[in-house]
């Protein structure tokens, strides 16, 4: 400390050892000053600029020679966003003591950067122009300017307290509390900001300020506010959850909920899909069992034709074969030739053989053209000689009474020799004393037709009468 | 309830890089220290 005087150092005395003056006054004036830049630099410490700002003003009303002081006001301003306030103050800092004063560097800083410079007016420009647009009551292009301004110079509080009203006149709420949060991360105290935010604060959070009587000590003390991107989350500490039957309770309604929405939502769902599957199934199981039932069809159809080939090859086979007896005769005749050939005299053996030409009642034997003529032929030559030995095989056998052997004889007999009335007449009689007295009307009748006025037709005709009177 | 107009009257252009030289020039730096001189200087004509 310096007398205002003379310029001596002064004491600890209340007078200026050099000249003299009295020094106690401004020593206070001084102490004062010292006091406030005290005042000051605490505040800017915690970011209250606007009050550290007061506190240096009032430091430098009472001692503008406060370098420090006046180059602190300096760095605050200029953190404020006001550069063209800083500078003067540094300038003017630069002044008072142009040696080894740190002002020279804050101004060089500035000043030596020209686009920085540059873009710093071009900023206050902006926001002069967006102040004119609020006169003008263009707050649309205002809000751009600003918005703008705030892109160069994020710092700048007054343009972050202008867009806030801006905001808060066209009841953007959110958006007039994001940026005063912002002014007040730059400057806490500032009462712009503080008013502002308390208005905003309120609008968002009416039903507080109406109650602000109860709910002003729950939210001083019992909750717990943070910023959550553009939300504000306002927790309650300490609340005391019920638990226990609330907790139940909760519990049961979720289960119940979870239950009729699986019952109603999601298994219906599930119903339909495994019937669908089912139905799907059922469809592919059908088309197979109608692809095998159409095969068995098939099968069925060719086994039928198969088996009336068979039948017809059968058929074929035994008309080969001679179960009809048509091979068999064919046999027969071809060994009686074949005898008859080697052995005229052997009559017993072509009569056997002739014995399987004869068919029963009832068999449908087809002969060719060729063995009947054969047949024909052959029977020129033997049925005489047939016609004995059947003859006298069966007169013999009706001599000893033995009717069952006469009657098939004396049958062949008179085959092979239809003039011979006496085997006619005997085979009558024996179907006669046999009981055969149908067949022996029958062998009677013809006898009569075929032999009249021989002693034969007179005895058939005495021993039909005879049947006759029987019956 | 904040009045916009009212609000808006309290804020004011700020100064330009143009208009510094100005403003440093129009600053009156008087302080408590010239104020004690000048009434120092005045009294003691007066005490003589």
């Amino acid at each position: 400390m310096i007398c205002y005087n003379c310029g001596c150092r002064l004491s600890e005395h209340d007078f200026c050892t050099g000249c003299g003056v009295d020094v106690g006054l401004y020593k206070k004036i001084i102490y004062m000053s010292n006091r406030y830049y005290n005042d000051g630099l605490d505040k800017a410490s915690v970011r209250d600029l606007s009050g550290a700002i007061v506190s240096l003003r009032q430091s430098l009303k009472f001692n503008k020679n406060n370098i420090d002081a006046r180059n602190l006001l300096g760095l605050v301003y200029f953190e404020m966003g006001e550069t063209v306030a800083a500078l003067s103050e540094w300038v003017i800092s630069k002044n008072l003591r142009p040696k080894k004063n740190i002002a020279d560097d804050y101004i060089d800083m500035i000043q030596t950067n020209q686009s920085r410079l540059d873009a710093i007016n071009q900023t206050i420009k902006k926001y002069n122009q967006a102040l004119l647009y609020c006169y003008q009551d263009s707050q649309d292009l205002a809000v751009i300017q600003l918005k703008k301004v705030l892109s160069y110079n994020p710092k700048y509080v007054k343009a972050h307290q202008l867009l806030a009203l801006l905001y808060i006149n066209i009841e953007e709420w959110e958006k007039a509390h994001r940026e005063l949060l912002k002014c007040s991360q730059i400057d806490t105290n500032n009462t712009t900001t503080l008013r502002y935010l308390k208005e905003v604060e309120h609008m968002l959070m009416p039903e507080e300020g109406e109650k602000a009587t109860n709910k002003k000590k729950l939210f001083s003390d019992d909750v717990i506010r943070y910023q959550s991107g553009n939300e504000t989350i306002i927790q309650p500490i300490n609340m005391n959850e019920r638990k226990g039957v609330t907790s139940l309770l909760n519990l049961g309604i979720g289960l119940i909920i979870g239950i009729a929405i699986a019952w109603f939502l999601i298994l219906p769902a599930q119903i339909q899909n495994a019937k669908a599957g089912i139905n799907s199934e059922l469809r592919v199981v059908s088309e197979q069992s109608d692809a095998k039932t159409a095969t068995i069809d098939e099968l069925n159809q060719k086994v039928q034709s198969l088996t009336d080939t068979n039948a017809t090859l059968k058929e074929e086979l035994q008309s080969y074969q001679g179960t009809d007896g048509a091979l068999k005769a064919t046999d027969g005749l071809m060994m009686a030739v074949s005898t008859y050939l080697a052995n005229p005299e052997d009559i017993e053996t072509i009569a056997l053989y002739m014995e399987s030409l004869e068919t029963e009642e009832g068999d449908n034997v087809t002969r060719t053209a060729s063995f009947e003529t054969l047949e024909s032929s052959f029977l020129t030559l033997v049925s005489p000689r047939l016609a004995t030995h059947y003859y006298d095989i069966g007169y013999a056998s009706y001599r000893s009474d033995d009717y069952e052997n006469a009657i098939p004889n004396l049958e062949r007999a008179y085959r092979y020799d239809n003039t011979n009335g006496d085997a006619l007449f005997y085979l009558g009689t024996s179907y006669r004393r046999t009981g055969d007295n149908a067949k022996a009307k029958e062998i009677y009748a013809q006898v009569i037709d075929d032999f009249p006025g021989t002693e034969k037709a007179r005895n058939s005709e005495t021993y039909l009468a005879e049947i006759n009177n029987e019956n | 309830m904040i009045d916009f107009e009212e609000e808006l009257k309290k804020f004011h252009p700020s100064l330009e890089v143009e208009d510094a030289e100005e403003a440093i020039y129009n600053e009156d730096l008087t302080d408590m220290a010239d104020i004690l001189i000048k009434m120092v200087a005045k009294a003691k004509p007066e005490e003589e």
